[in-house]
């Protein structure tokens, strides 16, 4: 450290004033060792500006622009998990600015506090509002589709067009022709129910989005019976080991990164595994720079570890998985009470009681008359293999489920998992060991990892690693998956909203099935020898998944609002010049010009997210907040609830003017009277306007009970409590949100056949595949070079802000493709270069950054691009096609179901492949 | 000498290089004619470029007890704010792809990510800037006009919007190249430290929004701020190229990566993934006792153990990170 600066021998011939009062001058400050101080030359004039200034009225120039006459509490509808509470100002009628409410309550004294929540953004909505992507008025195209040719029209005009082609739809080729695709109810539940009842009421089709997009987790439906349940993010900072794992917190969870960082400073180690050396990455304690495609093995390789090292929680197992469940050698399924007894269940299985040596009936599946799985002291059996006696008399050969994973892990040696992984094999040790010490631990989870293929193996892979630890239930440890605003806290009375005769009385359809048949996408790959399209026929064939329209007819109009779907569509090409050759009316209703709607034939203007009534919730905290008008919605344009209003009513009017008889719809015999329609929609005259929409949500969920709208338009409010038929914890006052604490501390069955953590999947289609047990598969392969990395990023949620002019001068002003240095090397390339990226699908052609942390043999390309912007020709999902996995087909296996967002084929990108080279241009 | 100080401590262990400082700053204060390309605060990944480019290698600053010399960056080391023609792709039916305009060849956050290579290993940080509001500003001694000044009552330094006659002396004096010139109004423009903020109590924009919440903001003088306690108490953050001598007031702490492939567990004096003299160049040679005094404080808490600056560090609520005293700096003008 230095010399203190001498306040005796002031280095100017001006001297200082010297006060009472420390100065900066005199404090000993760091990196000021230097002996020779600054000699102010002498000045002239009457005063000395390092002193004292007599000119300061002008100061006042820039408190004038810090100055505002509205402040509205407001949000973001982008389908960003963030969801953060900000406020919009307001002056002289336009929206200036926005800075974060940072208004969250605090859960506790030692937990870091939620504010502010918000990124760059967020920030900068404000400008998407003004700007020439905005859309301002209704839109008819006149021009080919795509080619940005319109004419302005009345909203009477375009509506009445749209009604008419849904209703001659409804009547000449049945309701499922008329498709509805929107996404996230979260993210604004209020403008998802705006178009999900008018769905509802005419009987369209309603497609999924989260399955499609690639963010659901397989793995959880299928080892927990949940969509996806994850801790809020202030529980991140109770934890005592993070693992980041196809997660880059810093990028893609902007507002929560700080707990993990925060809770490196309080204790915790950060792993991060990659591999890319990200952002996230610089911040990690360990850094693993992982060979793509290969998390599996490496998981599996520490699960084997973990349970060779006897570093398992051997209660915990024993209780809440199915590893000490029987399964009968030769056939590979569960031991089942209709193995054993004449007339016995399919839904309840056994374990081997070392006390009572004797296969026991396991308490709390689903065929269980015991709501618990609480063992009352029995002790199952891990490993062993016994006999038992079937009800055709015959003995029988069963083992445990333990006893199948150490055989299936064995083959995951150090060494293998190393080479395959390009790993240290004495760090990959040095990791098993801590995961399996340092507790709670938890895995950050995201779409690096789950857009593979083979998601569902990889996902079930990772959640065996916490539960052979115990970490799940606990505060600061799980399997924490966060890709998605998928969650609505609310829950009940958003489904109320959603489809008031209930979802048993709705077309759903899960997109990704949907956009492959409709089309003509062709998956070559073979799977256990046939295509796809068997598996696919088999699946419908068995009502395990649906398909609409019925009858191989083709869907003919398509709704989108609240998402982008042609641009973000995985095989877009393949798409655009078949799928959407055949559709003959695309409405697409935006407040932005965006992909879709530049290829739509109607184009409604929304509001903006500042200029509605709407909520917004995420799994990443656990608070309620809204959306407010901080000026009434903009030009021509109209909330979506008002929209959809105004489309029913057209749709009377129509209906009534027509003469049109009420149309029995057989599929749920209901009669649908269109004359009545905005009688219908409207709740029979009580849900009016978008406020009363948003205090039925409230009202009619236990989570939000007694909140109105008026009241989180003061202050975010925590939850008060859960609803147990949509959640496994309960909102504990002080304490940070964190899931399946019924099943660990108060002992409820899971939601799955087996009642508990289920890792083996007995279905058919499981054993043939030889999935039955996560196991390590290696990605598709595909001829190119090079894989096609697409994650989520920090200058885009998905498509919003990727056209934003304020976030475009931040990057390189468009879209960009990341190589490693010896990539580029080898075929000649230059940073900045054009460069034409290819595969059989199709190419693109955009501008390279050469980046050192990119891992040789993958190009990334942040997504979302817009196909309009920066790309001289195709786009980033022009290389991808869809690929269905046959696993996530099945179905009416216990609590594999198809349910919309929950399962279904999940539309996977990560296993692509192409090549690079200089573009001509 | 102003009679207090107001600075910022930023911890660059927990800076995420979200920009959303830049937008805070920007929305605020640059969004007005003429300032479309400046950025007052701006994040730049180190080592690289930094904007505008090579700031930190063309000169001004003191040596000497005299100013240094430097040229005046073109626009081109900044970069251009890139315009977009929208309306022809989505209204007009032109079919040509939205180009940004004038085409790409840098930009205020060019390199973003790209760092540099140590024996195969890449390594990078995030470095957020604002004025230094230095105790010694250079810019204040080059303005002929003497329109630069330091705020008495807080040392905040500010260029007076009236007076300033756009000679752009201070803008090749300051050796952080903090200074942008405005040619709509002909003068001038700088981070003003939000002083109409301050003023009114609120931490400044910049550190209010950010995400990251790694700035810490108050007086330096003030012994029960956290700037002061992360500087002089605990002794954990340092001033930018201190040997150009204008003693910033702005602080870092600076950053520690992981170590490279195979060396889990290794110190950070065995293993910097960042080159020890890399961080040296930066914040000067005590950067080496800082490291080394940071990595053993985490090593505590990562042992069971607890350390008074991490807990600081982690900054729980913005009444940790921010102690604002508008009544103690008030001054009548
Ligand atoms: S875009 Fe997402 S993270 Fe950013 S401010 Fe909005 S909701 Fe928050
Ligand atoms: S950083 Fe530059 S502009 Fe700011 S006070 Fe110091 S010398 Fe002046
Ligand atoms: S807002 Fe904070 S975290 Fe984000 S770049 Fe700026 S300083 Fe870093």
């Amino acid at each position: 450290m230095s010399d203190k600066i001498n306040p005796k021998k002031p280095f100017s011939r001006r001297g200082f004033i010297q006060t009472a009062a420390l100065t900066a001058a005199t404090l000993a400050l760091p990196g000021c060792s230097r002996k020779e101080k600054p000699v102010l030359s002498m000045l002239t004039g009457d005063f000395d500006p390092l002193r004292t200034y007599p000119y300061r009225g002008w100061e006042d120039f820039y408190r004038k622009i810090w100055t505002w006459d509205k402040v509205v509490r407001s949000t973001h509808s982008a389908n960003c998990t963030g969801s953060c509470s900000w406020k919009v100002y307001v002056r002289n009628g336009v929206m200036v600015r926005e800075e974060q409410a940072a208004d969250y309550p605090r859960i506790n004294a030692d937990l870091p506090d939620y504010n502010p929540r918000g990124c760059q953004k967020g920030g900068c909505f404000t400008e998407y509002v003004y700007s020439p992507q905005r859309l301002r008025y209704p839109l008819i195209r006149t021009g080919e589709r795509g080619e940005g040719k319109w004419r302005r029209a009345s909203w009477d005009e375009a509506l009445t067009l749209v009604s008419e082609k849904l209703l001659d739809n409804i009547y000449n080729y049945g309701p499922d022709t008329n498709s509805f695709f929107s996404v996230i109810p979260a993210m604004s539940p209020v403008s998802f129910c705006a178009g999900s009842r008018l769905a509802h009421y005419i009987g369209g089709v309603f497609l999924s989005f989260y399955d499609w997009y690639c963010d659901l987790p397989p793995g959880e439906p299928l080892t927990w019976g949940v969509q996806t349940e994850a801790c809020e993010c202030a529980d991140w900072f109770n934890s005592k080991y993070i693992v980041l794992w196809g997660s880059n917190i810093s990028q893609t969870r902007i507002p929560d990164a700080h707990f993990a960082y925060e809770a490196r400073y309080n204790g915790a180690k950060i792993v991060c595994i990659s591999p890319d050396y990200n952002a996230s990455a610089t911040h990690a304690d360990l850094y693993f720079r992982i060979n793509p495609g290969t998390d599996g093995i490496l998981a599996l390789g520490v699960a084997k570890f973990l349970i060779d090292q006897d570093l398992i929680d051997a209660p915990y197992v024993k209780e809440q998985t199915d590893l000490p469940l029987l399964v009968l050698a030769g056939s590979k399924r569960f031991l089942r009470e209709s193995d054993l007894k004449k007339g016995g269940k399919e839904d309840i299985f056994y374990f081997w009681d070392t006390k009572q040596q004797h296969a026991a009936p396991t308490p709390g599946s689903m065929g269980s008359d015991q709501k618990t799985i609480q063992l009352n002291g029995a002790d199952p059996a891990l490993t062993g293999t016994f006999q038992v006696q079937l009800a055709n008399g015959k003995t029988a050969e069963v083992t445990t489920v333990f006893e199948l994973l150490k055989k299936e892990l064995s083959q995951y040696t150090l060494d293998k998992v190393a080479a395959r992984t390009g790993l240290p094999a004495h760090e990959i040790e040095l990791f098993a060991k801590e995961l399996g010490t340092r507790k709670p631990a938890m895995i950050i989870h995201g779409a690096g990892t789950n857009h593979w293929f083979h998601n569902d193996l990889i996902n079930r892979s990772f959640i065996l690693l916490v539960a052979l630890t115990g970490n799940i239930g606990k505060n600061g440890g799980g399997f924490n998956h966060y890709v998605g605003q998928e969650r609505i806290w609310p829950e009940q009375g958003f489904f109320k909203l959603a489809f008031p005769e209930t979802r048993k009385k709705q077309r759903f359809q899960n997109t990704t099935l949907w956009s492959y048949v409709h089309s003509t996408s062709k998956d070559p790959h073979l799977y256990n020898g046939k295509p796809i399209e068997w598996y696919i026929q088999e699946s419908v064939k068995n009502g395990w998944m649906p398909l609409w329209p019925k009858n191989g007819k083709k869907p003919r109009a398509f709704i989108v609002w609240r998402a982008n779907y042609l641009n973000q569509a995985k095989g877009n090409e393949i798409l655009e010049s078949s799928l959407w050759k055949d559709l003959d009316l695309i409405v697409d209703i935006n407040y932005r010009m965006d992909t879709t709607a530049l290829y739509s034939d109607v184009v409604l203007p929304a509001a903006s997210y500042y200029e509605k009534v709407d909520i917004n919730s995420t799994d990443c905290h656990s608070y309620i907040h809204p959306f407010g008008k901080a000026c009434e919605p903009l030009f021509e344009s109209k909330t979506d609830w008002d929209i959809f209003r105004a489309l029913a009513e057209k749709m009377a009017e129509v209906a009534t003017k027509k003469g049109l008889k009420p149309f029995h719809d057989d599929a749920f015999d209901w009669t649908r009277d269109f004359t009545q329609l905005a009688h219908d929609w409207t709740g029979k005259g009580t849900i009016q306007t978008d406020e009363q929409a948003v205090n039925f949500i409230l009202g009619n969920a236990e989570e939000t009970k007694g909140m109105t709208y008026q009241q989180i338009q003061q202050k975010p409010l925590r939850f008060i409590a859960t609803d147990p038929e949509s959640w496994n914890s309960d909102i504990e006052q002080g304490v940070a949100y964190t899931p399946f604490k019924h099943q660990a501390d108060k002992k409820r069955p899971w939601r799955t056949l087996t009642g508990r953590q289920q890792f083996y999947i007995d279905h058919p289609w499981y054993i043939d595949l030889g999935e039955e047990l996560p196991t390590f598969k290696e990605p598709v392969e595909e001829k190119y070079p090079l894989y096609w990395n697409t994650p989520h990023g920090r200058w885009s949620i998905h498509s919003t802000w990727r056209d934003h002019r304020a976030m475009l001068r931040l990057q390189r002003g468009g879209p960009i493709v990341y190589m490693h240095p010896d990539d580029a090397r080898k075929r000649g390339l230059q940073d900045n270069d054009w460069v034409r990226i290819h595969n059989e699908v199709g190419h693109c052609v955009c501008r390279l950054q050469i980046l050192p942390g990119e891992k040789p043999g993958r190009v990334t390309m942040y997504h979302g691009w817009e196909k309009f912007l920066g790309f001289k020709q195709g786009g980033w999902q022009s290389l991808t096609y869809i690929k269905i996995k046959p696993t996530q087909l099945i179905g009416k296996y216990g609590h594999v179901n198809f349910r919309l967002n929950y399962w279904g084929p999940t539309g996977n990108n990560r296993d692509i492949k192409v090549d690079v080279e200089k573009a001509k241009v | 000498m102003s009679r207090h100080q107001y600075a910022m401590v930023m911890d660059l262990n927990k800076c995420l290089g979200c920009q959303t400082c830049t937008i805070a700053c920007k929305k605020l204060w640059t969004d007005r004619d003429g300032t479309g390309y400046m950025y007052w605060n701006n994040v730049e990944t180190r080592p690289g470029l930094g904007y505008p480019r090579q700031w930190d290698r063309i000169g001004g600053g003191w040596k000497d007890g005299s100013l240094q010399p430097s040229p005046l960056p073109t626009m081109d080391d900044y970069g251009h704010a890139w315009e977009y023609n929208y309306e022809q792709r989505l209204y007009e039916g032109k079919r040509q792809p939205v180009m940004p305009s004038p085409e790409p060849k840098s930009g205020c956050n060019w390199d973003e990510d790209v760092g540099g290579m140590n024996a195969d290993a890449n390594y990078f940080f995030y470095l957020p800037r604002i004025c230094n509001h230095c105790t010694y500003p250079a810019c204040l001694e080059a303005c002929p006009r003497k329109a630069i000044y330091k705020r008495e009552e807080d040392g905040i330094v500010v260029i007076d919007q009236d007076r300033c006659q756009g000679y752009r002396y201070c803008i090749k004096a300051c050796p952080y190249k903090k200074i942008y010139f405005n040619e709509v109004t002909g003068k001038s423009e700088k981070c003003i430290f939000c002083y109409p903020r301050l003023e009114k109590g609120e931490v400044n924009a910049c550190a209010a929004q950010c995400p990251g919440r790694l700035r810490f903001v108050g007086l330096l003088d003030d012994p029960e701020s956290p700037v002061h306690k992360l500087v002089l108490v605990h002794k954990i953050a340092l001033p930018l190229f201190p040997e150009k001598g204008t003693q910033p007031n702005v602080f870092y702490v600076p950053p520690f990566n992981p170590p490279k492939i195979g060396n889990y567990g290794k110190s950070i004096q065995e293993d910097p993934r960042v080159p020890l003299d890399y961080l040296t160049y930066l914040f000067g040679p005590e950067v080496r006792d800082v490291i080394t005094r940071l990595e053993a404080e985490l090593k505590k808490q990562q042992e069971g153990g607890r350390s008074e600056a991490l807990q600081l560090l982690i900054g729980r609520d913005a009444e940790t990170r921010y102690r604002i005293r508008p009544q103690l700096v008030q001054i009548q003008v």
